[in-house]
């Protein structure tokens, strides 16, 4: 019993790969603690103590609260105060531009993952690669450069963070809702684009290629079999970055548009810790009501 | 870059009814014109402004032509370019791995606690009165909890987190680390406490029927039917986690974010893309790793 254990014990399957990863992996924390870059002193400096219990007991503390008795009609007529005066309107612009943005992604991917599909751009769509390789060189070639330079282009739109894609907008369109719409929408195009043409690529072959040799031009196949049957995995991915630009759009407000982040950064800049968290808890309520939707929208799509 | 290691949907995703994908697709393509509405975004505003396309054009122009020392003066006493977007990078990482490492104890915890596996128990003689107490009132007041808590790491985004950090503590790595961890370490907590849910069971039911003790099934019965996809999924956000690191550099912490907006507010162009290619070939390497190691772990 014991022997046989101990043989199982032995042979059971390692990889080198994963054993050197997790040493690495370690090896990486230690250096990362130990690197000089994080200096915990400060922490402790009693002057920085003094600050951190203001900051708490005091400035984050409502406006009309503090050094007074707590009641719920202060409170409420301060938030509503808030709600009124930015709120509302900053909550509404940041929900609209992660919908935007995140439709313009979806739109800008649906007309680029067919061209980014290997299997869908080539003269031969969903045949097996020995039958690829016969057909008109030049046509052959031409549909290898486009695939190539697709792919190439996503890589490209994903690859630049938004930030940056915002940074350079806002500059060259000036300030408006557009620079953040674009910037998420770029972005989130690159890789809804590369997801959309891995799961064109992971459609079965045999029954569209069957399709192409019934004489179905590509149009025909694009529209009749591979959008139908991708479509599905597709909204999946959809909703999904659908939460993360919710996420986003808050955030990007502080570089300048007016999501919730730029009355963040404002209220950061005048020193009013109060109205700040005030903004942040609101990109809170909306984010949760992102994933909300995201959740409700996914289980629907699950559900056969 | 990757963008999967979301739970991919079942085979089922693809028989979805028609009706209700429509439904929908209608509902998105509304949401989105209301979204254009509320935000008055007219096309005028798509017009650049006086010089606009120039700046792009002298951005773009400059994509094959990153800049390889400082364009205009270099601060005094400063190291070569290169040597700067190394150490740019090398602070990205480490901010990464330091954030990451203390999410992963953050997602460890809470996603053990979260888990619906972890609690439950089916007492099979008898059960003592403290046991029973625990079971009934406790347990689920510590999940809720947990899923209560979960949430609210994860619904603030770790700029957001950075920001209350700078107010509360100053300007601090340590803040940054921290402010990167939390909304990391509710995701991750997130995603294990599903993953341990859906595990197979089959190896849990095996121990149990043999004897085994709760924490003997919950550590050598389920968690380890789980660990490979946990390590998988960890892996994928310690990818975003060095882009997140990088972009914490937006505002005012010094990795790669910082330098690539410092040499964008000058202009210089072939900076920007020095450092953005700095960024690239950090993520890109770890994006090869993590691939590498993900088709280990799931095959």
């Amino acid at each position: 019993m014991n022997a046989s254990l101990a043989r199982l014990h032995r042979e059971r399957p390692r990889s080198r790969l994963v054993r050197l990863s997790l040493a690495l992996l370690a090896a990486l924390v230690v250096w990362a603690w130990c690197s000089g870059e994080f200096d915990f002193r400060p922490l402790g400096d009693p002057a920085r103590r003094e600050h951190l219990a203001q900051f708490v007991t005091v400035e984050v503390v409502p406006y009309p609260l503090r050094g007074a008795e707590f009641s719920w009609p202060a409170l409420g007529a301060w938030a509503g105060a808030l709600w009124r005066e930015h709120g509302a309107e900053a909550l509404v612009a940041t929900l609209s531009i992660a919908v935007l943005a995140i439709s313009l992604a979806g739109l800008g991917a649906l007309l680029l993952a067919p061209f980014a599909a290997r299997t869908l751009a080539t003269v031969h769509p969903f045949e097996q690669a020995c039958l690829a390789q016969q057909g008109h060189a030049g046509r052959r070639r031409a549909w290898q450069a486009l695939n190539a330079l697709v792919r190439a282009g996503l890589i490209f739109l994903r690859a630049i963070p938004e930030y940056v894609w915002a940074f350079l907008l806002l500059a060259m369109l000036g300030p408006s809702a557009w620079p953040a719409v674009l910037a998420l929408a770029i972005h989130n195009a690159g890789i809804l684009g590369k997801l959309g043409a891995e799961t064109i690529e992971n459609l079965e072959r045999k029954p569209l290629a069957a399709l192409t040799g019934l004489g179905a031009r590509r149009a025909q196949l694009w529209f009749a079999a591979v959008l139908p049957l991708s479509l599905s995995r597709f909204l999946l991915y959809f909703f999904y970055r659908f939460e993360t630009c919710v996420r986003e759009a808050t955030v990007l407000g502080m570089l300048g548009v007016v999501s919730l982040g730029y009355w963040i950064q404002d209220a950061r800049a005048k020193l009013f810790y109060d109205e700040m968290l005030f903004f942040v808890t609101l990109g809170a309520a909306i984010v949760l009501l992102g994933d909300l939707v995201s959740t409700v929208a996914r289980a629907l799509l699950r559900r056969a | 870059m990757r963008a999967e290691g979301v739970p991919l949907p079942r085979a089922g995703a693809a028989r979805t009814p028609f009706t209700r994908r429509r439904l929908i697709v209608a509902a998105v393509v509304l949401a989105a014109a209301l979204a254009a509405w509320a935000l008055d975004a007219s096309l005028v505003g798509l017009v650049p402004q006086a010089g606009g396309l120039e700046l792009v054009r002298d951005f773009f122009a400059r994509a094959l032509r990153p800049a390889w020392s400082y364009e205009g003066e270099a601060p005094a006493g400063a190291a070569p370019l290169w040597v700067a977007a190394l150490v740019a990078a090398r602070r990205t990482l480490v901010f990464a791995v330091a954030g990451m490492s203390l999410a992963l104890v953050f997602g460890a915890v809470l996603g053990f606690l979260g888990s619906r596996a972890w609690w439950e128990h089916e007492p099979a003689g008898g059960e003592s009165r403290l046991a029973r107490f625990l079971r009934r009132s406790v347990a689920p007041a510590v999940w809720s909890a947990t899923r209560v808590v979960i949430v609210g790491m994860r619904s603030v985004h770790e700029l957001l987190w950075a920001v209350l950090f700078l107010a509360a503590f100053g300007l601090n790595n340590v803040a940054a680390v921290v402010a990167l961890s939390i909304p990391y370490g509710g995701t991750l907590a997130k995603v294990f406490s599903e993953m341990i849910d859906e595990a197979p069971r089959d190896a849990a039911q095996a121990l149990r029927a043999a004897g085994a003790r709760d924490l003997q099934v919950f550590a050598v019965g389920l968690v380890p039917r789980a660990l490979p996809d946990m390590c998988a999924y960890a892996f994928y956000r310690f990818e975003c986690a060095v882009r997140s690191s990088a972009i914490l550099g937006f505002f005012g912490f010094p990795t790669l974010g910082y330098s690539i907006s410092q040499a964008f507010e000058n202009l210089h162009y072939g900076e920007v893309w020095t450092y953005l290619y700095a960024l690239c070939a950090l993520v890109i390497g770890i994006e090869l790793w993590s691939g590498a190691l993900r088709r280990r772990f799931v095959a």
